[in-house]
Parts: C-alpha cells; structure tokens; sequence
C-alpha cells in the first residue's frame, strides 16, 4: 500500500517536506551562506553575529578557529592562521609564488602536486582541508538557523577556475559534511539573483571582481533560461592586489627584516592599504600610514595605481565579447560583483569599458550566495521554470607526438558536453599508453595546465596501427572532466589509471575525513547512515511521486516488485545499518528499472517529437 | 576532429532537416529542450536517470553546435546526402595563392606589431565569409530540383573554400588575443 505523496514542488503543504538546501559563496576573503525560506533568498545569520563569515582559519593543535575569532588570532599566530586559501586550491608551488614571498605561512611543495601548508606544532594541512573547516563552520550555521541536518548545498566557484581548482572545492564540501549538489559559477548565480530573466531577451556582462578572482561572463537571459555565452577572466587577479600594489607605491619595498617580521609588517600594511582603499570610495582623499611613511592618498593616485591591474580585467572583458561575438553596444547591462566593485574607480573603468553605467543595486558581497540559494531551491524542487546553462571556461585537450596539444573541446562548450577521439599504436606489440590530458589555449603541453595523466593497461598486443583506442571526455554540469577509454578492435575497456596532476585522491579524501573526526569509527559510521538515510528519503519520494503521476506505465510485476523494494527501503531507513540501507536502495532502483526508462523514453519522446500522448505511448507499448 | 556518428542533430532539436532556419526558433527549441531533460533537473533522482540526463544533454548541446553556425550545418546536411568534406581536394590554384599572401600579410603585420591592419584582414575576411554564407541558402534549394550530384558539388566547393576562410578568421582572432 503505498502513501501519496505529492510531486516535489507541488505539494500544497511545501514548508512540510521542503529540503533544507543552502547556497554557499565561499570567496578567498570573506564567505557567506544563504538559503530561500518562505519566498525570497536571504543570507543566514546568526543572532547576535554578521552575515559576512572572514574566509580565514586559525589553528591551535588539532582545534580549529574560523571567521573573525580566526582574524584575530591571526596577530599573535600568523604563521597558524591561513587567509586566502582560495589562492592555493587546486594549486602548485609553481602557481602561487607570489602568494608564498606574502603569506605568514608556511607553503610548500608536494611533489608538484598541490600545495600543503605546515604549521607550528609540524602538522601539515591540504588547502582542500582548510577550506572544508570554512564549509563545514558554515554548515553548522545554517543547521543552527534552519534546525536540522542540510540536504545539500549549491557551492560557487568563480567561472574561470579549473578543472583541478574545481574537484579541489567539490572535496573541499564533501571533507565537510555537505552534499555538493552543483558548484555554480559566481558570475552566473550574480545574474539569478539579479533576476535579469524576467523580461524580454536580455544579453549582459558580469564583471565580477573578488579579493583574489576575476570573472567575466557574458549571458543571454530570457524567461528562465540562463545561457552563457562566454567566459573569461583571471582566477589570480583580485582585490587583494590592488591592496599590495598600493603598499607598494606609498611605501616601496619595506625594510628586510627576518621573515617573519617582514611578512607580519606585510600584512598589517596591507590592511592599512585595503582600509585606505576603501574610505576613498566615500571622500576624495584619506590620510593613510604604511611602514614608516604617512600621508594623504587621493583617488586620484589610486585610479593610476589600479590602473595595469584594471587593464587586466579589460583585457578578459574584451575577449569574453569577442568569443560571444558581441561588441559591449549590443549588451542590454553590466552587472557589478564583488566588494571590489564599491570602488568608484573601478565603477568608472567599467562604465568606460563598456560604454554604460553598470547595474549594481544589490549588495556585491551577498549577490552570489543569494543566487547559489535560488539555484539550490531550483535542485531541490526539480523545477523547470529555471535553467542554467554554463560553460567550460578552458579548452581540453590531449598530448599527441612532439608535445602538441589536441583539444578535444573547446572553451566556452556548454556543459555538460563530450568529445571523442581516436588512437591507435606506434608499435607493434604495444599494450599501454601513455595519455596526458591538459586545459589551456595554446598549441604546446608546456604552455598549458597538466590536469591528469593516464596509463592505458591491457591493450590486446596487435600489429601496430591496428588498435582503435576511443578516448572520450565527458563533461558534467560541474564543469569537470571525466575519461574513458574503449579498445575498440577487441571491444576491451582497458583499465584507465587516473593521476590528477594537483588534485587529492580518493584515499587521500577518505584519510582526512577520518582525521577530522575525534572517534573517527564512530562517527564516519554515523555520518555514513546519515548519508544514506537522506538518499533513501530522496528515491522513496521520487519514486512514489512517479508512480502516481504515470500508473498506466507500470506493469503489474514491475509494480509489484517496485512496491515490494520500496517496503525494505522503509525498514532499513528506520534501522541503524546503512549497508543495509545502501542494499536496499540498489534493489529498489534496480526493482524500478523498466518503470523508469519508460517515464524518460516518454519525457523524451514527448519533447523530440512533439506527438501527442496517445501516439507515443502506443509506440512506447509495441 | 570530432566523429559525428550520434543522433540526428535535426531530430535531437524535432526540426526539419533544413538549410535555412529561423534561428530565433531553434534557440528557442534549445531552451525547451534544456529544460526538459537538463542534469539540474534530476538533482534528486536515481542514479539511472541522473545518467541518461547527462548522456540526453550532452547530445542536445552537441546537436545545437552542429546546426547553429551556417557551415557546420551545410556540412551535415551534405552529410546525410552522403557528401563528405575531403579537403585533401583541390581548389583553384588562383584561390590558394591568394590565400597565401593574404596569410602573409597576416604574419608580416602580427611581426611588426600593426594590430589595426590585423584587425582590418580579419574584418575583410569575415565579410567575405559572410557572402559566401549567404550563398548557401539559395544552392540548397535548389536540390531536388534537377541535377543534384551537381548541386551537392558546388556546395561542397563552397564548404572547402569557406573552410580556409574561416580558418584564417580564427588566425587573426588569436593574433588579436595573444597581443591584447
């Protein structure tokens, strides 16, 4: 006997069994969660507290401070609090040396891989570790304002980050607890929550300029859709340079004390800068005092120091246009985001840039996690009437002979999307390749980021040039890549053995999670059943919302056996045994099988072929 | 280099296979479809589902390519008509000198830094490109008219000559990028 259970979204009595989704902007200076409650987005904060959560960690022993009780101990402790750690996600020593001559901390090499940072007592953190203790100080917020466990939250990323700076964020959640349901680029969710669909067709830039990334996307709006149509940007090009360019000019290079002296002198220079800058945003001229020099800074010399670094930001701006084939007259608006925009000098590039004032009335700071809430609200409802249609940022492609690149897809594919491409043996005999998959634009592998290296096992020996190894990258609605590979001669999936070139591995990820837990056992078990508690609640829910929009679909043994698996899922849910739970769900979805390929061979149908119902279905039913 | 032995892009987006379409309605039926069968979607269903979703897009993103530029769509359309692109063909030793020293007034302006005169090569050859665009629409219908080997011919003429246009398009676009 099955209970009747509304379709997600429709229930009359929603707040009862809404899920509890969240948006989360997790950006490299500050970061914030916000969730749509009763109707509109609205960011989340804690009684008594500010909305904006500092995007730096502090480390005391194995206890972990987040947000502004890290900010301040980050004077006594800086080479133990870590600021701007967005900076090294995803990143090699190579990347970030800048980042590593400016920060308190102590970053180092890991064989070419990501970076880690060791901290006083000698523990060593990833960067992916460091981010999750932000997430998961989040996530207890939101649990705290929404009262209950998170279903899953939307992160964003800026547009232009990688491949091995996205898988980097997607760990980032998963090491803190959360069901990543998307990573949503910034720019994108800026748009949402501008609401910039509503209306005729609109296409609009976002300018978004954070503490450390810059993003430019070009979209076309119209009625719910949003296409983006190109993006660009620099994912090292921020706020936080503008603040050392200007320490810089006022104060040079400052005296060369021992390391760690300079590094605190640095900092509290830097803050001095970012304090100066953004008082002129109010007046003309402010006194500032950087090292030993004091004096007025005007806005005037700020425009002519912000200057190469806006030219940047203009550089990207004009190829994004270029590659959506606009000239900034065709745009219907330029969206600010970003705390970096408040500036009026960089309210006057872009307006110059773009021959417009650009629109900027929400908050810059909040725009993008009350969009990352909107979409979170969309996945959770599984509602059509919004769509995002996002694009890979870098082109991809493989190593061939010589050290050339073959791009397989290009920048600004819309996602998900796929390429294939075929291979075949130098020699005779030959069993494995070698395949090293890149991101980037230019012709040569040197020129371009390694993402991920590939040994192809098993390759039945042949004469050579006769194997036909199809490679095949496919990329999901997160922007990341996934690879496989087919001997097709002998019909073999040769075993692929995936090396990410900056990204944790799977043990990597598990190994930390365990770290983070005091009793680890314990708790992995209960997060665990957790885990699959909440993903019985989604199929059972689906499923009975299914059978009760489309019965005629249902044979009656399908019927039987999907009624029957639905019964054991409920009593493994209520128990405490998530294999159990796991079991039953893989029987239910196996149970259900022939059920659901009707319902998306009908959905199909109906939406290629335009027939009415009865005609597809008596095709269907043949 | 990508095989295109997948679905019919025409039936993917439920059109007619056409060389003229309006493109404020095949946006439009890419927007429909999206929605339809768009991963987000699916955020919370099964995991078989969540799959065809993806494998469901990626075709219908792949299949909006294909027929939203001119080109790529006459080259499919001459594909169904069993016409393949072999550009290993010769065009008229006229046009491939042209092409060369067009191609070297290219590099001698990327060497001496002339952005401008970059700028203008590309601009001339997008023009030029576009005329023979627009000449496509009138070859295809005159298909099924008379003598169609012989229209197929031209068109494929067409396709390799816009193939090096373009190509020199894409050329002074990335001279562009690089010294931007």
């Amino acid at each position: 006997m099955l209970l009747q259970i509304s379709e997600p979204g429709a229930s009359p009595d929603k707040a009862a069994c809404k899920q509890r989704v969240v948006g989360i902007d997790l950006g490299t200076t500050n970061s914030l969660v916000a969730w749509v409650g009763e109707g509109s987005p609205a960011v989340i904060t804690p009684s008594g507290g500010a909305a904006l959560v500092p995007s730096v960690v502090s480390y005391d022993g194995t206890d972990v401070i987040v947000g502004d009780a890290a900010l301040a101990r980050g004077e006594a402790h800086p080479m133990d609090t870590v600021a701007s750690v967005k900076r090294l996600m995803g990143r090699a020593l190579a990347d970030v040396g800048a980042a590593v001559s400016m920060s308190p901390n102590q970053i180092l090499d890991d064989a070419g891989r990501m970076v880690k940072l060791r901290f006083s007592d000698g523990r060593e953190r990833s960067p992916v570790q460091v981010s999750a203790a932000i997430l998961a100080e989040l996530r207890m917020r939101a649990e705290a304002a929404l009262g209950g466990p998170l279903d899953g939250a939307v992160i964003t990323v800026p547009a232009y980050f990688d491949d091995a700076q996205r898988q980097a964020t997607r760990d980032a959640g998963r090491l803190a607890g959360l069901e990543v349901l998307r990573l949503l680029s910034e720019p994108t969710a800026a748009a949402l929550a501008y609401g910039l669909d509503r209306g005729t067709r609109g296409t609009y830039a976002v300018y978004d300029l954070g503490g450390g990334t810059f993003d430019i996307s070009i979209l076309t709006l119209v009625d719910g859709v949003f296409e983006v149509r190109s993006t660009g940007g620099d994912s090292a090009l921020g706020g936080d340079d503008l603040d050392r360019a200007i320490v810089t000019a006022i104060a040079g290079e400052l005296p060369a004390l021992d390391e760690l002296e300079r590094k605190r002198a640095l900092g509290s220079a830097t803050a001095a800068a970012r304090a100066a800058k953004e008082r002129l945003t109010e007046v003309e001229s402010t006194m500032v005092r950087i090292g030993a020099t004091e004096r007025a800074l005007t806005r005037a010399e700020l425009t002519a120091i912000a200057a190469p670094l806006l030219e940047r930001t203009g550089k990207a701006c004009r190829r994004a246009l270029r590659d959506a084939g606009y000239e900034p007259a065709q745009l219907d608006g330029v969206v600010l985001v970003g705390g970096s925009t408040r500036s009026p000098v960089v309210r006057a590039f872009v307006a110059e840039l773009f021959g417009r004032e650009p629109l900027c009335e929400l908050d810059p700071d909040q725009v993008v996690a009350l969009g990352a809430a909107v979409q979170a609200d969309v996945l959770a409802g599984g509602q059509t009437d919004i769509v995002l249609l996002d694009v890979v940022p870098l082109s991809l492609g493989l190593e061939t002979m010589g050290g050339v690149v073959e791009k397989l897809i290009v920048r600004n594919s819309t996602i998900p999307c796929g390429a294939t491409q075929t291979f075949t043996t130098y020699a005779d005999q030959q069993t494995g390749f070698d395949l090293h998959v890149v991101q980037g634009e230019r012709e040569t592998v040197e020129a371009c980021r390694s993402l991920a290296r590939f040994q192809l096992r098993g390759v039945p020996p042949m004469v050579a040039g006769a194997a036909r190894i199809e490679i095949s990258f496919k990329v999901d609605a997160d922007g990341i890549l996934h690879v496989d590979a087919v001997e097709q001669v002998s019909g073999i999936t040769a075993a692929v053995d995936v090396k990410p070139s900056y990204g944790l591995t799977d043990e990597e990820v598990e190994r930390m999670l365990i770290e983070s837990f005091d009793h680890a056992e314990d708790d992995l078990i209960a997060r665990n059943l957790r885990t699959e508690q909440v993903e019985a609640e989604r199929i059972l829910a689906a499923t009975r919302a299914a059978v009760i929009a489309d019965p005629h679909l249902l044979d009656d043994d399908v019927r039987a056996a999907t009624e029957a698996a639905i019964v054991t899922l409920e009593a493994a849910r209520s128990g405490t045994d998530y294999l159990a739970i796991r079991g039953a769900i893989e029987a239910l979805d196996r149970a259900s099988k022939p059920f659901a390929e009707r319902r998306m061979n009908l959905a199909i149908a109906r939406a290629m072929q335009g027939k009415d119902l009865d005609a597809v279905e008596q095709e269907l039913s043949k | 280099m990508q095989s295109h032995a997948g679905p019919d892009p025409f039936a993917v987006l439920g059109l007619e296979p056409r060389f003229d379409l309006d493109s404020t309605q095949l946006e439009a039926r890419f927007h429909e479809r999206s929605r339809e069968v768009h991963p987000d979607r699916f955020v919370g269903a099964p995991a078989g589902q969540r799959a065809a979703a993806l494998v469901q897009t990626r075709a219908l993103n792949d299949a909006y390519q294909v027929l939203k530029k001119p080109q790529r769509r006459a080259e499919h359309l001459l594909a169904r008509h069993g016409v393949a692109i072999d550009e290993r063909e010769r065009l008229e030793p006229g046009f491939l000198m042209e092409i060369l020293e067009l191609r070297e007034e290219l590099a001698d302006a990327r060497v001496a830094n002339q952005l401008e005169r970059v700028k203008a090569l590309g601009a001339d050859m997008r023009r030029r490109q576009q005329m023979m665009v627009d000449g496509l629409a009138p070859r295809f219908g005159q298909l099924g008219r008379a003598d169609d080997a012989a229209v197929l011919a031209a068109i494929k003429h067409d396709l390799i000559t816009l193939r090096y246009l373009s190509r020199y398009v894409e050329e002074c676009d990335a001279a562009i990028d690089a010294s931007d």
